[in-house]
């Protein structure tokens, strides 16, 4: 055989960032699609894929994270899958195909999809006091969190995006008292009329949440480690007065995870820009998922589309296209924040399989 | 109360300090209390070329072989690492770096080969090393350390053997490999533990007498210094230095001499010289040297002189393997020399029995005036074991070197004399009326040259029947059955090293119901052929499991006994799979796994 008759039949080496919804839906259909293709998915998690959507439970009775995990390890051997975890990608050649890892090692794709998602947006102003929050994004911070909360303890949440709020409805059940503080991220990804969000704010005390107008405090100017004898944290607030809790977690709502592709010659506005086919400006590299924004036709804007069905939708419409496919994203996510039989909120983005 | 049964790997090239790191390991654990087996395997070259591995097995109860899966597997250099990332288990730890400075080749990091059950733990070893000690070369230690936070062992067992291992080398370098294994052990424990390797509670065992942690070649040399050995001589050869490195700097400390001789030749000639003077002597040697031995091993045999051949088995023939380990010398040791030069060989099984054997092996010169080889390997030379010893003195018959008795003034002094038992009144030079006349040629009563039919079948007669009571030396195992009592479906029937993976095995096929026992084979020759026959009237099956590849011992038993048994040899450059040797219990058992 010579060589460029080898070239012609090597398998495609399809890359994904990401180890979350959109990469391993994108993962499971690049196999379906190529079963002779390479697919590998890198992430700085030390776990396979597992249901973030389910970390609440760790309030449940603790669970080992085997039993968050979406699949069984033999899985990834069966549909060889290959995960290279504990890696942290620090650049993408576009011009040589090739994702750069932390540890000086290049990553060959033919095609590639980012999937990073986002991280937990913090404001500059908190930045400096980011080792006093507790968050709860990864099954290591989560069990953290739960570990720093005593029985019947209190949580202050800063700004209560849909994340947050999910959450807070699992400590409210197992009796902890959670302390809002308002912010204009409050109910993150759904965007409120004013008339919507003061109904909206009430259902929530009506859960048992205690809030504070953060707006009306000025905002919150920083957090302090609590004082022998008092609660674990101290949140001070600009025009004055505090609160405390045994632990605080911010809540503003997601910030894509793209600094990666700085460099990379894709075009970035604040997430990665794709067009419907979720193709960026590099005809070989992908997106899905929340680090992505969308453009819309409808809109004449690119704008993100948040909530499980989207992700996974995104997921298989990438790996679609990445194999040939022209396959479109059509958002199916309702996005209205409703009420359940109690009068408490109920949001669509907390519904997932 | 949970047992602790762990097994750590570590893993890098020539010149990483990972046989360094695994020792250090080793010693803090023994120090804590464990029990530990720890099996180091290295390359023939110097250094900056080959595969280091330190493989520990720390247990709470007494184990006798290492698990063929690790819990943990720690990676100073992933080319050497890669293809033993398979050998841990589900939910066991890969260690590895996670920030190399050099440009690594796609497909050529560790984190690339960590396999979907098991869990990675990549951590930035060079920088750690460099931002605490001012250098990376301590990034053994700073895995230690590493090792130490995350499993939740507590550092002051560490920094006690760091301590002493670096105390010659200056407070300087002290301080600064004490720096690394405190940043490896902060990052440790530091990091979210998602494996399920486990140090269970653990109460430190009252013992019955000294526990030291000592490698198989160690225990020989304590053997040898407690047994008293007088001179030593010896021409180095892997892997069997170690014994006279070690006798080296101590048999001086005891006014007694060992001399580094120009070959192995004049090694053993040196030996017999100064046991037919009268002083307890031994060499040690691998098969090579044993091959140039052979010759003069004979002249000990004819001469019926005491003295003590350790043989350390590597691969072969020729040069073969220096640095793996085999059973393939027991040919050469059981009929290695020209003429019928029988003696005695005994083969220890563990590092406890390196050091009885030892001992035991002057016993048996002096006693049966003849040449007595212990057959160790290297893996048994090289593995570490924590060990009791007892605190009451040597255990060792410490007198059997002198002349049986004294003859009165004009008695003839026979030093040949056909007695019942074949065994002659010794004398060595000096002794008052007991000139006599020593030649390698067939001798009478009195040692002078006859050729007769009849005086050389007397005289081979009584060189083999004298070895017969070896069989029955005193405070000696010559063979030992484990296991199941009565009838059994499988017996093993194993000698040396690999005897501690048989009994692992044997335990396995117990849990899965089979009725199984294993015998150790400790004396090889003579053979204990009553002994081993009774064993074999109870099993159904006898499996002989040996690392080499024709089979030897089990020819053995067949050539003595005519009776069958099933030969699983093999040669894998490592000890004897545990699972190889289940899966033929079961096989033979009818027990499908």
């Amino acid at each position: 055989m010579n060589a460029s008759a080898s070239l012609a039949t090597a398998p495609r080496r399809y890359v994904i960032i990401g180890n979350g919804v959109a990469g391993n839906q994108a993962a499971e259909l690049l196999r379906e699609r190529d079963p002779e293709c390479q697919v590998t998915i890198i992430t700085n998690s030390r776990l396979l894929f597992y249901n973030r959507y389910l970390l609440p439970q760790l309030f449940k009775g603790h669970q080992s994270w085997h039993a968050f995990l979406a699949n069984p390890p033999e899985y990834y051997v069966n549909k060889r899958i290959k995960v290279l975890r504990d890696c942290r990608v620090v650049g993408v050649d576009t011009r040589n195909k090739q994702v750069k890892l932390a540890h000086n090692e290049p990553v060959s794709y033919d095609a590639l999809l980012v999937a990073t998602g986002g991280r937990g947006h913090l404001p500059e102003e908190l930045v400096e006091c980011r080792h006093l929050f507790h968050h709860f994004g990864t099954y290591e911070a989560a069990l953290a969190m739960r570990k720093a909360l005593p029985e019947k303890g209190t949580v202050v949440m800063l700004g209560g995006d849909m994340i947050g709020l999910d959450l807070a409805r699992t400590l409210l059940s197992i009796e902890c008292r959670v302390v809002l503080v308002t912010h204009e991220s409050t109910f993150w990804p759904h965007q409120l009329a004013p008339g919507e969000r003061a109904d909206a704010l009430a259902a929530l005390e009506k859960m048992g949440i205690e809030l504070i107008d953060g707006d009306a405090r000025g905002g919150v100017t920083s957090v302090e480690a609590g004082a022998p004898g008092l609660p674990g944290r101290r949140v001070i607030f600009r025009q004055g007065g505090d609160v405390y809790g045994d632990v605080v977690m911010p809540f503003y709502g997601l910030t894509p995870l793209v600094e990666f592709m700085v460099g990379s010659g894709t075009d970035i506005e604040r997430g990665l820009l794709v067009n419907t086919g979720l193709r960026t400006s590099d005809p070989h590299v992908y997106a899905a998922g929340d680090v992505c924004q969308i453009w819309s036709e409808q809109d004449h804007a690119y704008r993100f589309y948040y909530g499980y069905k989207n992700v996974r939708a995104m997921g298989a419409v990438a790996a679609i296209n990445m194999t040939g496919g022209h396959e479109h994203f059509a958002t199916t996510q309702e996005e209205t924040l409703g009420r359940d039989g109690q009068g408490h909120i109920d949001s669509p983005f907390w519904a997932y399989e | 109360m949970n047992a602790t049964d762990i097994q750590i790997a570590i893993c890098g090239s020539a010149g990483d300090g990972t046989i360094a790191a695994g020792d250090i390991l080793r010693n803090a654990v023994a120090a804590a209390g464990y029990r530990v087996i720890c099996f180091d395997v290295y390359p023939p070259e110097i250094r900056g070329f080959g595969k280091c591995i330190s493989r520990l097995r720390i247990t709470t109860e007494q184990s006798y072989s290492l698990k063929r899966q690790s819990d943990v597997l720690v990676s100073l250099d992933d080319s050497h690492a890669i293809p033993h990332a398979g050998e841990v288990r589900d939910n066991g730890a890969v260690i590895f770096e996670s920030q190399s400075i050099a440009q690594c080749g796609e497909g050529e990091h560790m984190s690339g080969h960590v396999l979907p059950g098991q869990i990675p733990y990549g951590f930035p070893m060079r920088e750690l090393a460099q931002k605490a000690t001012g250098g990376a070369r301590s990034r053994n230690l700073v895995v230690l350390g590493y090792i130490a936070g995350l499993l939740g062992l507590a550092p002051t067992s560490f920094q006690r053997i760091i301590e002493k291992k670096f105390a010659k080398q200056g407070p300087a370098v002290v301080s600064r490999n004490q720096a690394g294994f405190q940043a490896g052990f902060d990052a440790g424990a530091g990091t979210f533990k998602l494996d399920d390797v486990a140090f269970g509670p653990f109460e430190k065992p009252a013992s019955a007498g000294k526990v030291i942690m000592l490698s198989g070649n160690a225990a020989v040399v304590q053997g040898c210094l407690d047994a008293e050995l007088d001179t030593f001589f010896g021409y180095p050869i892997t892997p069997a230095t170690t014994i006279m490195e070690r006798l080296a700097s101590e048999l001086p400390k005891r006014g007694r001499r060992l001399l580094q001789t120009e070959c192995e030749i004049s090694a053993i000639a040196a030996t017999i010289g100064a046991g037919f003077a009268g002083s307890r002597t031994a060499t040690a040697t691998s098969g090579p040297g044993l091959a140039l031995m052979a010759e003069m091993l004979g002249l000990a045999t004819m001469t019926e002189t005491p003295c003590v051949v350790f043989v350390s088995q590597r691969g072969g023939p020729s040069t073969g393997m220096p640095t793996k380990t085999e059973q393939s010398d027991l040919n050469a040791a059981l009929y290695g020399s020209p003429g019928d030069a029988q003696r005695i060989v005994i083969a220890p099984t563990n590092v406890e029995g390196c050091y009885r054997c030892a001992g035991k092996a002057f016993e048996m010169a002096e006693r049966y005036q003849t040449p007595v080889i212990v057959l160790l390997d290297l893996y048994l030379s090289n593995r570490y074991e924590t060990v009791t010893l007892s605190e009451s003195g040597s255990p060792f018959v410490l007198d059997a070197n002198k002349p049986l008795r004294r003859l009165e003034p004009g008695e003839a002094y026979q030093r040949y004399a056909l007695t019942p038992d074949g065994i002659s009144p010794r004398a060595v030079p000096g002794d008052a009326n007991c000139m006599h006349v020593v030649t390698g040629l067939e001798h009478n009563e009195l040692g002078r040259p006859n050729d007769s039919a009849e005086m050389h079948t007397a005289m081979s007669r009584k060189r083999h029947d004298k070895l017969l009571g070896a069989l029955e030396h005193p405070d000696f195992t010559v063979t030992k059955r484990f296991g199941d009592t009565g009838k059994v479906k499988v017996g093993i029937l194993a000698w040396g090293s690999t005897f501690g993976e048989c009994l692992e095995a044997m335990f396995m096929a117990q849990a899965e119901g089979i009725r199984c026992a294993a015998m150790k084979v400790v004396m090889l020759s003579p053979f204990p052929e009553k002994a081993i026959s009774a064993f074999m009237d109870d099993c159904d099956a006898v499996l002989v499991p040996e690392v080499n590849y024709e089979g030897q011992f089990a020819q053995l038993v067949q050539g003595v006994l005519a009776r069958p048994v099933v030969r699983l040899s093999r040669v894998p450059s490592s000890p004897m799979p545990v699972e190889l040797i289940l899966g033929e219990i079961r096989r033979l058992s009818g027990v499908n796994a």
